[in-house]
């Protein structure tokens, strides 16, 4: 495989993964805050931090490999 | 900023609590709390006529709430002011309340009747639609019995089984039909000679098979022949349903004004009984405290001597005699910064005493979110929306707030676009020759996240310098976060240092200056001092999601920009571009808020937001009417 493949692999890589634990968190999370704000109407701002809280981890996912890609050429 | 407050103590002959009391409610000042009770003075209680009247107030409160909605017409014309009240009115508004409420459960019954008689109707429809050729051959079946039945989606599997259950117990004397229909569901059919018919409704019970009999209202027995009926009841039940709706419309609009400003006088009443218990009295004398706003004192002072005459005074408790929790809190500032204070009203109030992030909240949200979207062409978009959202929305109402607070956004979202030389994506560059000011986040993508992580130093330090300044009353408190903060500017001055951003020569005083920093914040906060700085360098790192978002929005909008030579035809090309950029301003719109809101409220707040404050609500007039399901005294007083 050459360079740049590998190079491409593991930022594609670096995306994809926190992506899907992205996607597992949020599935778990919102159903319950949605659950928590029929209950609790006033809990929104608890429902936006909690869903923003995961998508941390396919953002610095994201930032890995652009440093990846730009690194490499 | 949050306003000083005074707690005041109000005192006077007995006999005058009741004015005194009605005073406060017309001058909307005193947010009332109640005193301790030394002896001999003891809470005030109401009388038994006045609990009566408070039991028949709540009780018609609820009634005229449940007739407002159910009329939908909870939003009237504001009231200019509260109408004056009699028993006599209570009584009237009380009658009106309950019959309005039992007329609108009635209609609602009604609409329920009907819509319930429509569904099913359309179901024998469907029924009949399936099987119309042989039913009506029905009437010529004189030793047979049909059976209606509707399987729920996914039963249809059952069918075979049901035939063979009927094979096993009436041999072949039956014929079996099924049809599936547009609802999902199977029209089953089962046609069996009459002398079996015992033993086919005995086996459909036992499997649970619901049969839908004809209705007797419509003729019971022959579907064919009740079918028309059907139909002809199906036309009129539209009309029927109008008529509710007709009769609905005009107790909204006989009742509705009526009920509004019984709603307002209700709540009023009510409110100047529910107060009553928080004062304390003698045989003699009463006292009843409150907080207000310290420049409004004057104005306190002043209506008291003017409405009750100078028997009542008014004193302030000296501030070492109550804590900063006790007191309520007003946040106030200046006109442009006020429609964030909405921002900050979606977490809890900040305490009495620390700080109102909204000024800084007002620079830097913008500026965050401007970042992230950080294109001309999508913010003169937005500006326009805010624009109209502006002309369409009352002063004062949360759509007001949310157009002023897209005003500054805009702004921002253009300015960034000038510095980074967007306008849609590429398109500025590749039509007009628009230059990046700064840099292209397409290539940039180093120096925007190194921007990005440098926003969030600045940040977190600001927060971490306001938390020193809310913790000084607590000066070990103050010292160990003050030294947290010079921690994290030495450990980025060693880093910078390390990869020669800054002169080497930084680096060993930066790391002896951490070395020696270390003890000292172990001491002064313990071993979850250390655990906080890596939370805190890791909140500097959550800064990255500027440039992530930025990137991720200026790729789509050249992806978008692309499509019109991609695909072929430019029409087609033109449309998806388009369309492309209205799901990528979409996700504009809406991520960066997410994500600008939770830097400022996880990472930002974290450093020295004091949440718990006491919402300040003085006693007051209702002076329109608020929505019924949001009737807490939250909604707007009249203020003097």
């Amino acid at each position: 495989m050459s360079p740049t493949a590998v190079n491409a692999l593991a930022a594609a890589l670096a995306v994809a993964i926190p992506a899907l634990a992205t996607a597992w968190a949020q599935s778990r999370i919102g159903p319950a805050i949605a659950a928590s704000m029929a209950e609790k109407p006033e809990l929104s701002t608890v429902a936006v931090l909690m869903i923003a809280i995961p998508e941390t981890m396919v953002i610095l996912g994201f930032v890995v490999a652009m440093v990846i890609l730009v690194r490499t050429g | 900023m949050i306003l000083p407050m005074s707690r005041v103590r109000i005192m006077g002959p007995r006999q005058r609590l009741d004015q005194v009391l009605a005073a406060l409610q017309d001058l909307g000042l005193l947010h009332l709390s109640a005193p301790e009770a030394p002896t001999p003075l003891e809470p005030v209680q109401l009388t038994p006529t006045q609990a009566r009247a408070r039991e028949h107030l709540r009780a018609a409160l609820a009634d005229t709430d449940q007739a407002l909605n159910a009329l939908g017409a909870g939003t009237g014309p504001p009231t200019a002011a509260p109408v004056a009240t009699a028993t006599a009115d209570l009584a009237r508004w009380a009658r009106l309340a309950w019959q309005v409420r039992r007329a609108t459960e009635r209609l609602a019954v009604r609409v329920a009747v009907l819509e319930d008689e429509r569904a099913l109707i359309l179901k024998y429809q469907q029924f009949f639609s399936a099987f119309r050729a042989m039913l009506e051959t029905e009437s010529r079946w004189p030793s047979a019995t049909a059976y209606h039945v509707l399987l729920k989606r996914g039963d249809a599997a059952t069918i075979p089984a049901l035939r063979g259950s009927l094979a096993s117990v009436i041999g072949d004397e039956f014929q079996l039909y099924s049809h599936p229909l547009p609802s999902g569901e199977t029209a089953v059919l089962v046609v069996v000679s009459a002398h079996a018919a015992d033993q086919v409704e005995r086996l459909l019970a036992d499997a649970r098979v619901q049969e839908i009999p004809v209705p007797k209202a419509f003729g019971g027995g022959s579907l064919t022949e009740a079918i028309p009926r059907m139909l002809a009841r199906l036309g009129e039940i539209p009309t029927d349903l109008q008529k509710v709706e007709q009769e609905r419309a005009a107790l909204a609009r006989d009742h509705g004004p009526a009920l509004r400003r019984a709603r307002l006088a209700l709540h009023d009443w009510l409110q100047a009984l529910d107060v009553v218990p928080l004062s304390i009295a003698t045989a003699r004398a009463f006292v009843i405290e409150g907080w207000l706003p310290t420049r409004t004192r004057g104005d306190l002072e002043t209506g008291l001597r003017q409405k009750c005459g100078d028997e009542v005074v008014v004193t302030e408790v000296a501030r070492e005699d109550w804590q900063s929790d006790q007191a309520p809190v007003v946040l106030s500032n200046p006109r442009l910064l006020r429609p964030f204070e909405a921002l900050i009203g979606l977490m809890p109030l900040p305490r009495y005493g620390s700080i109102d992030p909204t000024p800084f909240v007002a620079v830097f949200f913008p500026a965050f979110f401007g970042l992230m979207v950080g294109d001309i062409g999508y913010g003169v978009i937005l500006a326009g929306l805010g624009l109209l959202l502006h002309a369409k929305s009352r002063p004062g109402s949360t759509w007001r707030n949310v157009a002023e607070i897209i005003g500054p956004c805009a702004l921002f979202s253009i300015l960034a676009g000038f510095l980074y030389g967007e306008l849609f994506g590429d398109l500025g560059t590749r039509w007009l020759g628009l230059r990046p000011l700064l840099f292209s986040r397409e290539e940039a993508v180093v120096p925007f996240l190194l921007l990005s992580l440098a926003l969030g130093v600045v940040h977190i330090l600001l927060g971490m310098v306001l938390g020193v300044v809310s913790a000084r009353r607590h000066p070990r408190q103050a010292m160990g976060r003050g030294i947290a903060a010079l921690m994290v500017v030495l450990v980025i001055l060693a880093l910078l240092a390390a990869v020669d951003v800054l002169p080497r020569r930084f680096f060993s005083p930066a790391v002896i200056g951490l070395l020696v920093a270390f003890p000292l914040l172990i001491i002064a906060e313990g071993l979850v001092a250390m655990i906080e700085l890596l939370t805190t360098l890791g909140n500097i790192l959550s800064y990255a999601r500027i440039m992530a978002l930025g990137v991720a929005s200026v790729m789509l909008a050249v992806v978008a920009n692309r499509m019109v030579g991609a695909l072929g035809s430019v029409l087609v090309g033109t449309v998806f571009a388009l369309l492309f950029h209205l799901v990528n301003f979409s996700i504009a719109m809406f991520s960066p808020t997410i994500h600008a809101l939770r830097l400022h409220y996880v990472e930002f707040f974290g450093k020295f937001y004091s949440p718990g404050g006491l919402r300040y609500q003085p006693l007051g007039h209702w002076t329109r009417v608020p929505e019924p399901a949001r009737a807490t005294p939250r909604t707007t007083r009249h203020v003097a």
